[in-house]
């Protein structure tokens, strides 16, 4: 495989409320590879969103801390960057995508002026008008990134790095210019009539509109990286199945590496090609979407997929999962989901186990990511 | 790709204004008063003689008269023209509510947006904005008139100081709705969005919070000028402020003077005349107020304009609408079985 465009390592994340302190990410670790979707997967909280703004440094520091770990983004630890340099890495470096398309556009501008900011950012970084990211060993290359412009992508492949000296970069001066690329990207995420959309208000839209502009907004940016944090989740299916679509023909162009957070089983497979399912603040298991679906190996995976309702077949009584995630102040000791495993045996209550290859001797390496964190893995599949 | 129909043209900001104000005939009113209000008020300082026949303490031989068109207010006990009295103290009257309110907006605004912004503890701003806020409370815990009425006596008798007096109470209130709507704005997800896209934090400040901000601060703004100047009136009333007559007339000294004289009962047009303009005055600022609120608020905004103008909002994109070329959603996304 290529080189990690981003890599998280043992990342932990603390939040202090109060006297508590609540441990929302535990010592997670994440590779994103150019052109690859990773999902995450989970109950609600247990740190998939946190998670997702901890990447971009986006948190509010306090009440969160990062505890410990790094997040190596092109060779540089953003841990370490300090407070004035984070803006220049997100937005065109990472991206994101947000749960609430409602209020994710300023409600006092149009939709040109909410995309037009966004490409200008793009462009100012492009151009070298602004200073852009410097730091760490290898530094931080915007030329790197595909610039060619929207229309070209869409009908030529796209052409990595190697040809970047090739690519003319248009200058974006005048309004008109600015319009011309709005448009592009209102066009991009098949937004209907788009130069009537281009001057209305966001409450003049509907959610699914909304939604579709602010994916416009990140993808107008062209990001190396983009954390889509539940973007469906405030859509009808029908839009989410546009959207998904979307998001996977804009991968296989712009070559973005996307980490997807989502509590939605389906959505998860039909997009991710790598899926971490979350617990309590870690990643119990992960590996392929395929293999983790078809054959999981840790108890949660299974009774997660158990409880996902099946659209073809009425069985009555959906099978609902005993018990909630834990708070996070007072988490049991050992494994995290002893109090609801099936598989519980007096071990578990000890040691907090460790994510382990499932098949180290797997000769596909693909294959050989898979992981679970349960002291009884082999055990998993015989459960019913 | 076949030719796009020409975009309409967005709404400029101008026929934006004359829509909600055209539809909303209160707004209108108001702001065509301020304006009245404004010129006389110009004209009057420039020049006088345009509109005043007479001077503040010109004897016109007429004592206690009638409104006339000689006399449009009548006159008082000292055979003054009240008309020109009245409109003689127009210019000082709006001028000490505009700069009384206006720099209570630069200044306490100013405060509230360092309060509001940068108050995560444990920074400089943090400390900052626990030190406004307690200076703030400080002023606020003392009724603002009482205030000024103490620092007006400390500084001394005059037009000056009342309103340095008025200026140095006047400001703590916009710290507290500023930073109360910042700490509002900013947290909300267009902020965070604008953030992950890599705007700058001024760029924030000044794009996402100050422009959201704005709305509410600027209504309370318009309508706070006329706070002042009744503020300034009562302290007037009270006789603190300014003397009547005298060569510079004001509102409340007005009031003050007719009414201790004992000309309510027999000359009520004496007392009328001053009450009327602060009245008058005041009410336009309201009325500009709500005005504002609706150029504003693109949210309010909407309803106005949609009524006048008639245009409908698009309707949602129906699947079957997809542009040709573009791929048909895909089987309903959420099914286990697909990556089998």
């Amino acid at each position: 495989m290529t080189e990690p465009v981003l890599e998280v390592r043992n990342l932990s994340i603390t939040y202090t409320v109060g006297a508590g302190e609540f441990p929302a990410v535990t010592n997670i670790s994440l590779k994103l590879y150019p052109g690859k979707v990773v999902g995450i997967v989970g109950e609600t909280g247990c740190g998939k969103s946190t998670l997702a703004k901890a990447i971009p440094r986006l948190l509010p520091e306090p009440p969160a801390t990062i505890g410990g770990g790094q997040i190596i983004f092109r060779g540089t630890d953003l841990v370490k960057v300090t407070k004035r340099q984070l803006p220049m890495v997100r937005g065109t470096g990472i991206g994101m995508i947000f749960q609430e398309p409602l209020n994710s556009l300023n409600p006092a501008y149009r939709v040109f002026d909410q995309v037009a900011e966004s490409i200008r950012i793009r462009h100012y970084r492009d151009m070298g008008y602004v200073k852009t990211f410097q730091g760490g060993e290898v530094p931080f290359d915007y030329s790197k990134r595909p610039t060619a412009t929207v229309s070209s992508s869409l009908t030529k492949p796209f052409v990595p790095d190697g040809a970047v000296g090739e690519v003319v970069r248009d200058r974006l001066r005048t309004r008109s210019d600015y319009r011309k690329e709005v448009l592009e990207y209102l066009r991009l995420v098949r937004i209907n009539d788009p130069e009537t959309i281009l001057d209305l208000f966001p409450h003049e839209l509907s959610g699914g509109m909304r939604q579709r502009i602010m994916i416009a907004m990140a993808l107008s940016e062209r990001p190396a990286v983009l954390i889509a944090d539940e973007p469906t989740s405030a859509l009808d299916v029908t839009i989410q199945a546009q959207v998904l679509t979307l998001m996977k023909e804009l991968i296989d162009e712009v070559q973005t590496a996307i980490l997807f957070i989502s509590h939605d089983l389906g959505v998860i497979a039909e997009t991710a090609d790598f899926v971490g399912v979350m617990y309590a603040g870690q990643i119990v298991e992960y590996g392929p979407v395929a293999e983790v679906f078809h054959s999981p190996r840790h108890p949660y995976t299974k009774a997660l997929l158990r409880a996902a309702p099946n659209r073809y077949k009425s069985e009555g009584q959906l099978s609902a999962m005993a018990g909630s995630v834990p708070n996070l102040s007072r988490l049991p000791s050992g494994c995290r989901f002893h109090p609801r495993c099936p598989l519980v045996r007096p071990a578990c209550k000890a040691k907090l186990p460790t994510l382990d290859p499932v098949d180290p001797s797997n000769p596909d390496p693909e294959a050989r990511v898979h992981a679970s964190a349960c002291f009884f893995q082999s055990e998993v599949p015989s459960l019913p | 790709m076949a030719p796009t129909p020409p975009a309409s043209r967005p709404d400029s900001s101008a026929r934006v204004v004359w829509r909600v104000l055209r539809s909303n005939p209160l707004s209108l009113g108001g702001f065509a008063l301020i304006v009245l209000i404004g010129v006389v008020a110009a004209v009057v300082a420039i020049d006088p003689h345009l509109l005043i026949p007479y001077g503040p303490q010109q004897i016109t031989g007429a004592y206690h008269a009638r409104p006339s068109w000689a006399h449009p207010f009548g006159t008082d006990g000292n055979s003054f023209d009240v008309y020109s009295n009245v409109l003689l103290a127009l210019p000082l009257d709006l001028g000490i509510g505009i700069l009384i309110a206006g720099s209570a907006l630069l200044g306490g605004g100013t405060l509230g947006l360092i309060a509001g912004f940068f108050d995560r503890p444990g920074t400089l701003g943090g400390a900052l904005s626990v030190v406004i806020m307690r200076i703030t409370d400080i002023f606020l815990s003392f009724p603002s008139l009482i205030l000024a009425l103490a620092i007006t006596r400390a500084l001394g008798l005059g037009v000056g100081p009342t309103v340095l007096a008025i200026g140095l109470t006047w400001w703590p209130y916009y710290v507290r709705l500023v930073r109360g709507e910042v700490l509002a704005v900013k947290g909300l997800p267009y902020v965070v969005a604008a953030r992950a896209s890599g705007v700058s934090e001024w760029r924030i400040l000044a794009r996402h919070v100050i422009r959201n901000v704005l709305e509410p601060v600027v209504v309370f703004f318009t309508l706070d000028i006329g706070t002042v100047l009744v503020t300034y009136s009562t302290i007037g009333f009270i006789g603190v402020a300014s003397k009547y007559p005298s060569a510079q007339p004001e509102w409340g000294a007005m009031l003050a003077f007719y009414q201790s004289s004992g000309a309510i009962n027999a000359y009520p047009w004496e007392v009328f005349a001053p009450g009327a303009a602060i009245f008058v005055t005041v009410f336009a600022f309201s009325l500009l107020g709500d005005g504002l609120r609706d150029i504003l608020d693109p949210r309010t905004r909407r309803a106005f304009v949609r009524s006048s103008a008639g245009r409908e909002p698009p309707a949602e994109v129906p699947a079957t609408a997809l542009p040709s070329g573009t791929v048909p959603p895909s089987a309903p996304a959420n099914d286990l079985g697909a990556p089998a």
